[in-house]
């Protein structure tokens, strides 16, 4: 019977939420907003890409002056240069309209400007000036140079590849670590876009004043598991719905985008700590479900139990204040308080394993310590709705509620 | 529709002693705050009678049902349904509407009711086509996919009756089921909680509606400072209640008398209640020869509107929990 009615509990619940205008507003809100930046991105690269390539077309004249010596004249010809000495007449010349630029090289342009006079072409064109100054004096650079390849080093274009070891095996390093991230990512969603409804789970009954009628057709414990499914279920949902235009943007869009290219294939999912992430995934979601039903069951009103939704959700933050020290001193006192403290053990415990700071010991006592106090608050929330829903209009004594009578 | 809605789902998991009371309450005290609200309460509610459980406003009557089904803890006592304590779990067949009515306001009239009936161990389509059956009896079937807050308050009402009795539950616990009906579906309620208990449901109701308790109940209780100040029958009560009532209708002042005691006065119609020993002729004489003019003068049994009255006195109990 209870598993029947927990059955029925998940799935009205689901259902109601999923039907809820609400709920796909505030699920809904971060990817819209995600796709129409995308929109106003891809329009916006779109137009710049255009505009360069018109740009590029745009041959305009220039005359130079080149105290350095450096300037290589074939160069300067191919970009559409002409060498002068009088550098008053050509600044005149471009002051009256009748030539576009004049740039005047220094004796060490290393250490001294290059200047450049020119016709006003509009703020974002007017850079095309400096762009050709500087790309006749480096193609001359580089044409001094006899070895083509030493050219292409001074210009750094050129690849390092690394490969790191770990634990005696080669490492995947920043493949290895995006998926455990991912979890962490995954946690910080679900108490943004959740910490809401976990927070009004158990109010609903209490203010529809129905908690009588439940308390008498199922067991207490059957409804608040009941609830806690049905918040990890919406949660996946939501999960899914907000990945997927992400998902969208990164395979079809990731051009005009100009996302980095992560082949997905190069990922590494190694298996301990993604089962690791998996479980501190669970047991920080299921703390902070059990806390804010618990919390709902305690109080009259949704704005009352928001007032405890909010203080929970920016302690699962406090990792991500101290992000710098998590990085490079995790043994540090702070991210070992962070690390073990209810709270902030997940998101803490989740960075330290998706970078491999995490020991095996350190995981095991963090996992066993969410699961056990989730347990635990579990059990206090089910009390707390058993004695306390149907205490309408007011905040739940908690020693009433915990008072031992025969 | 049929006279009955038989759709029958939860079936009782544990067997019960048919011969023991459905409900036992022995030795209940409640404290809260240190404050005894009840103090040494026993009665049983036999199978498939109707029971009024009787008291002022505040004498603890929604504490008593509360503790009866675990929703409030009790600080002393035995309070068993089926001869255990009452437990959800175990499947125990039982109707409740509390006097705190409510039902999921933003849902349909139909998936609150479906619901409840899945909830109660009906299948999906048994429980959706009871409830439609249910809503059309009570004229409400064309609300039935309208959200619930959209209906009236009596409207809500009635669907959170239909909840209570959904399942053909063995006893249905009433906390004042008529509680702003008006008189035509005030009618229909009582018809429908009447043939629960032909069908041979146990019925415990709490009301204030005296009338309500004459015409359904077999026996009652009337709670006053935390214990039982009367419990039996009707017949019993109204016998422990001071015999007779003299129901008179005259012109005149009515004097004061060791003989009888003035119950009620309204404009030239009065109740005595006489003592056990006094001859109604002789309260008769005594009036005329006071000068009053008799214009009838009847005996019968005091009413339980009369009992109420004359036990709390038209005082209130402190405030309940």
């Amino acid at each position: 019977m209870a598993r029947h009615n927990m059955g029925t509990i998940v799935s009205f619940e689901v259902k109601r939420t999923l039907s809820k205008t609400g709920f796909w507003i505030a699920t809904l809100v971060v990817p819209v907003i995600m796709g129409a930046v995308i929109a106003l991105i891809v329009v916006s690269n779109t137009s710049a890409a255009a505009g360069a390539d018109q740009q590029a077309r745009a041959q305009f004249t220039f005359t130079y002056s080149d105290a350095s010596e450096y300037v290589i004249p074939a160069v300067a010809e191919a970009f559409g240069g002409i060498s002068v000495t009088d550098d008053e007449k050509s600044i005149a010349d471009v002051q009256a309209g009748s030539l576009d630029a004049h740039f005047a090289y220094p004796t060490n342009p290393a250490e001294e400007p290059t200047k450049v006079y020119a016709a006003e072409a509009g703020i974002f064109a007017n850079g095309k000036y400096a762009a050709i100054a500087s790309e006749v004096l480096i193609a001359s650079a580089q044409a001094a140079l006899d070895d083509q390849s030493l050219a292409t080093l001074v210009r750094g274009d050129f690849q390092v590849s690394s490969t790191t070891f770990k634990e005696g095996r080669e490492s995947a390093g920043l493949a290895e670590v995006i998926p455990p991230l991912l979890i962490l990512l995954a946690f910080y969603a679900s108490i943004l876009l959740m910490g809401n409804l976990m927070a009004t789970s158990l109010l609903e009954e209490k203010e529809n004043r129905v908690s009588e009628m439940i308390l008498t057709t199922m067991n207490p414990t059957t409804m608040v598991s009941g609830k806690v499914v049905s918040l990890f279920m919406v949660g996946a949902i939501q999960m899914v719905a907000i990945s997927l235009p992400v998902l969208v943007g990164y395979l079809f869009f990731r051009e005009e985008l100009r996302l980095p290219y992560v082949d997905l294939a190069s990922l590494s999912f190694e298996p301990w700590p993604m089962l690791v992430g998996a479980l501190l995934l669970v047991g920080g979601f299921s703390l902070v479900t059990t806390t804010l039903a618990a919390a709902s069951a305690i109080m009259p009103t949704a704005r009352d139990a928001g007032a405890i939704a909010a203080p929970v959700s920016i302690v699962s933050f406090a990792p991500l204040w101290v992000g710098a020290l998590v990085l490079s001193n995790p043994e540090s006192f702070v991210v070992q308080i962070l690390t073990y403290f209810p709270y902030t053990a997940a998101p803490t415990a989740m960075i330290r394993n998706a970078l491999g700071t995490l020991g095996a010991m350190e995981a095991t006592i963090v996992i066993v310590e969410l699961f056990v106090l989730s347990s635990i608050i579990f059990r206090i929330a089910v009390r707390l709705f058993q004695y306390g829903s149907i205490e309408y209009s007011q905040k739940v004594a908690l020693k009433a509620a915990f008072a031992k009578h025969e | 529709m049929a006279s009955s809605l038989n759709v029958s789902g939860a079936v009782s998991t544990v067997s019960e002693d048919r011969s023991e009371p459905i409900v036992r309450i022995r030795g209940f005290r409640m404290d809260f705050d240190g404050h005894a609200v009840l103090r040494d309460l026993s009665f049983d509610v036999e199978r498939g009678e109707t029971f009024g459980f009787l008291g002022a406003n505040g004498s603890g009557k929604t504490t008593t049902i509360r503790a009866l089904l675990g929703i409030y803890q009790p600080t002393a006592g035995e309070l068993l349904v089926n001869g255990r304590r009452f437990e959800p779990a175990l499947g125990s067949n039982l109707g409740y509407l509390p006097e705190e009515r409510g039902l999921y306001k933003k849902e349909s009239v139909i998936t609150v009711m479906t619901y409840f009936g899945r909830l109660k161990g009906l299948g999906k389509h048994a429980a959706a086509s009871w409830s439609m059956e249910y809503l059309e009896r009570v004229d409400l079937a064309d609300r039935a996919k309208v959200r619930v807050d959209k209906l009236s308050g009596g409207e809500q009402q009635k669907v959170q009756l239909g909840v209570t009795i959904m399942g053909e539950p063995e006893l249905l616990i009433l906390d004042e089921p008529t509680k702003g009906f008006d008189p035509v579906n005030r009618r229909l309620l009582l018809g429908i909680i009447e043939e629960r208990r032909h069908a041979g449901a146990t019925v415990l109701m709490v009301t204030h509606q005296m009338d309500e308790v004459e015409r359904l109940c077999d026996r009652v209780l009337l709670l006053k400072n935390g214990v039982a100040e009367a419990y039996g029958t009707i017949s019993e009560v109204q016998a422990q209640y001071g015999g007779t009532t003299a129901k008179v209708a005259f012109t005149g002042d009515i004097p004061d008398s060791p003989r009888y005691r003035v119950m009620r006065r309204e404009n030239n119609y009065a109740e005595l209640d006489l003592d056990e020993s006094v001859d109604e002729a002789a309260v008769l004489r005594d009036l005329v020869q006071a000068g009053v003019r008799v214009r009838s003068f009847a005996t019968g049994r005091p009413s339980m509107d009369d009992i109420f009255v004359r036990v709390y006195g038209g005082h209130d109990e402190p405030d309940e929990v």
